[in-house]
């Protein structure tokens, strides 16, 4: 069984409900986890749930990364910060992922620090999960976004490599056979977007083993026409947050308008089911996380947010994408490029 | 002269030790959550049935260190089952090589005869009158183990029973208490007469309950630190050889019983004694003597590797008094009726 160290510290809601998390996860698998912060907060949380000891170790560590904190310098100043032990017990091969729900800058710089990227990877991708439009019965409702923010700006053999790295990881976690691939650009054409993106458009069409659907804009974004979109870190952030935004302003804006207006209110009533499906469908805690690919380990990166369920999901893809060997079929990938 | 004095005291004879068992979820993992599973217990056979991983060894090494220690000891099994099942739980016990000296079953047909369907279900009277009248057929001074689980109401009788005993509780606050938990006024007023005759003094030292449920420690704070909550008996065995009713070999079989019957590993094992170490139940040089033996025995993970700086402060944090220790059990008074209150709320 894989041993999962979870960054016990980390979140808007740490240590409490990464504790629960954990505490359920040892309850429903035999994933080994190991739980990474200040030992007496830690125990404090444990006490008041369920919870399988069998199945949690915990690692005393006394300083964490705020979700405020500057990463770099928060980093370099606290050098047994939660997520960089946890990241070092997986170098040290004393767990096999990370799994955190803190300041994402840390959790990335953390991966770089503690972690060997993977032979020929140029650069490691920050990916995301979205709801999306499905096509057919059964189809993951979810799309992978990558990056969104492990880089700036990328050349064109990055983005492929980032196609890559997706297709793995989907391939395991979505459990899509042969995902589709696209390049998110300003236009289908395959000369549209600049030197960069052309190049990698040519590079993307021959690469075997790759399910390469062509470009995408970005109002097809939640059609579900592919299921891993690449892009380069800063359109990819841009998408993320602008994503996030419109969920927040839509929840917003509907429930101003049922405070507002009894008529409005009765059409809530009416149609509650399908608010309910939409909120399952936008519920974040459904797939736990995303991960930062292209090291040789695997660091499952949760919203900030993250509530017991997210966490214990997240524990959960981790632990699939270590028995599954996504990083080894990265690297064979990579190599075969 | 404190040589003497010291000499006097290891002549002095030890008290002798009772240690009571409660039989399903505590001995036997007994399977009724279901009807269909509870229809089917009185048609189990003996080889059917099938002991806490751990518990046998741990029975067995509880006896063979009181008797090495020149100390009388006793085993009582006490169950809230119908005697038409005892053949088969006692050939068990047999099979298990588990000598006792007491076992107590519910008469639940004559119950059911007698019309008396509250005390079908209902097991605080019938267990804690039981315990009072076995208290009678003990030796004087005799120090009391409980054991038992979080299914039913084992912490309220065991505590209820080790507090009349300590007379800490009067016979007017124990029949509002049993009224309030629902006990047949039968058995209320059983109960007050054997407390009133009880021979009085802290007979009860620890008790243990098996976590079957995984109730969260804290349900149990409200007994005090006399009861000892225990996810497995690998932690109820570090627990009772701190208190030194238990020899290190004998703990090293309890935990070989688990890996080779129950699936646990070193790794597993390793986690269950940090845990029962972090809520504060082992002192910490207790916790790394256990194991190192262990480890010597290859039932604990060998050192990985670490760096030098985590290695140390792993050795020293223990020692720089990190981890917390409960206080010793103490004879701190119990309100009941609060707990009860609680005890309910809390499942």
């Amino acid at each position: 069984m894989p041993t999962i160290a979870v960054d016990a510290m980390g979140g808007d809601f740490a240590p409490e409900e990464v504790v629960k998390g954990v505490a359920q996860a040892s309850l429903e698998t035999d994933i080994q986890c190991t739980l990474v912060g200040d030992e007496a907060q830690i125990q404090a949380a444990l006490d008041r749930v369920p919870y399988n000891p069998e199945h949690i170790a915990v690692h005393h560590t006394p300083d964490f990364i705020s979700m405020e904190d500057d990463p770099k310098r928060g980093l370099r100043q606290k050098r047994n910060a939660s997520v960089l032990v946890a990241a070092r017990l997986v170098s040290e091969g004393q767990a096999d992922a990370v799994v955190t729900a803190g300041n994402t800058g840390a959790a990335v710089l953390a991966c770089a620090q503690q972690f060997r990227t993977i032979p020929g990877v140029q650069k490691a991708a920050l990916a995301s999960v979205y709801p999306r439009q499905t096509e057919y019965p059964g189809q993951d409702q979810l799309a992978l976004l990558l990056d969104v923010g492990a880089t700036i700006r990328c050349e064109a053999t990055e983005l492929v490599q980032f196609a890559l790295m997706g297709s793995a990881y989907a391939r395991h976690i979505s459990k899509v056979p042969s995902p589709r691939i696209a390049l998110l650009n300003m236009g289908v054409e395959e000369t549209k977007g600049g030197d960069i993106l052309v190049s990698a458009h040519r590079r993307l069409k021959t690469v075997g083993g790759v399910n390469f659907v062509g470009n995408i804009e970005g109002n097809d974004l939640a059609k579900g026409k592919a299921d891993v979109i690449v892009c380069e870190g800063f359109l990819g952030n841009v998408v993320l947050k602008l994503l996030e935004g419109l969920a927040e302003v839509v929840v917003d804006l509907a429930g101003t308008a049922r405070r507002e207006n009894w008529r409005w209110k009765l059409g809530f009533f009416v149609l509650a089911n399908s608010f309910g499906r939409l909120r399952d469908l936008t519920d974040y805690t459904a797939y736990g996380g995303a991960p930062i690919l292209g090291f040789e380990h695997l660091m499952i990166k949760s919203h900030g947010r993250s509530n017991a369920r997210a966490i214990n999901n997240a524990i959960k893809v981790a632990a699939k994408a270590v028995r599954d060997g996504v990083t080894r079929e990265i690297a064979a990938a990579i190599e075969r490029l | 002269m404190a040589l003497r004095r010291s000499k006097q005291r290891r002549r002095a004879p030890l008290h002798p030790i009772i240690f009571r068992w409660d039989l399903d979820k505590t001995y036997l993992k007994s399977e009724f959550d279901s009807l269909r599973q509870l229809m089917w217990v009185p048609f189990e056979k003996a080889q059917d049935k099938v002991a806490v991983p751990g518990v046998v060894p741990l029975i067995t090494g509880l006896r063979e260190t009181a008797t090495q220690a020149g100390r009388e000891v006793r085993v009582h099994f006490m169950s809230a089952s119908p005697p038409q099942i005892a053949k088969a739980i006692k050939q068990k016990l047999a099979l298990d090589g588990i000598e006792y000296d007491g076992i107590v079953f519910k008469n639940q047909l004559q119950h059911l005869v007698r019309g008396r369907f509250r005390n079908l279900r209902e097991q605080v009277g019938f267990k804690l009158t039981e315990l009072l009248k076995s208290r009678s057929d003990i030796p004087a001074g005799s120090r009391e183990m409980l054991f038992g689980d979080d299914w039913e109401s084992d912490p309220i009788i065991y505590s209820l029973y080790a507090d009349i005993l300590a007379g800490r509780i009067a016979s007017d606050e124990l029949g509002d208490v049993l009224r309030t938990i629902g006990v047949d006024p039968r058995l209320i007023a059983e109960a007050q007469e054997r407390a009133a005759v009880a021979r009085r003094g802290e007979a009860v030292e620890k008790i243990y309950i098996n976590l079957e449920r995984r109730t969260p420690p804290t349900t149990f704070r409200c007994f005090g630190p006399r009861l000892v909550p225990t996810f497995n008996y690998f932690q109820t065995a570090a627990c009772l050889f701190a208190d030194g009713y238990l020899m290190l070999p004998a703990v090293v079989r309890v935990a070989e019983a688990m890996v080779q019957d129950a699936g646990y590993t070193p790794g597993s094992l390793a986690n269950s004694l940090a845990d029962i170490a972090r809520r504060g139940h082992l002192q910490a040089a207790t916790t790394i003597g256990v194991r190192e033996y262990l480890r010597a025995h290859a039932l604990m993970p060998q050192s990985g590797r670490r760096s030098i700086r985590v290695a140390l402060w792993q050795r020293l944090k223990p020692w720089l008094g990190r981890t917390p220790v409960r206080p010793s059990p103490q004879a701190d008074a119990i309100d009941y009726h609060a707990l009860v209150a609680h005890w309910r709320a809390a499942r």
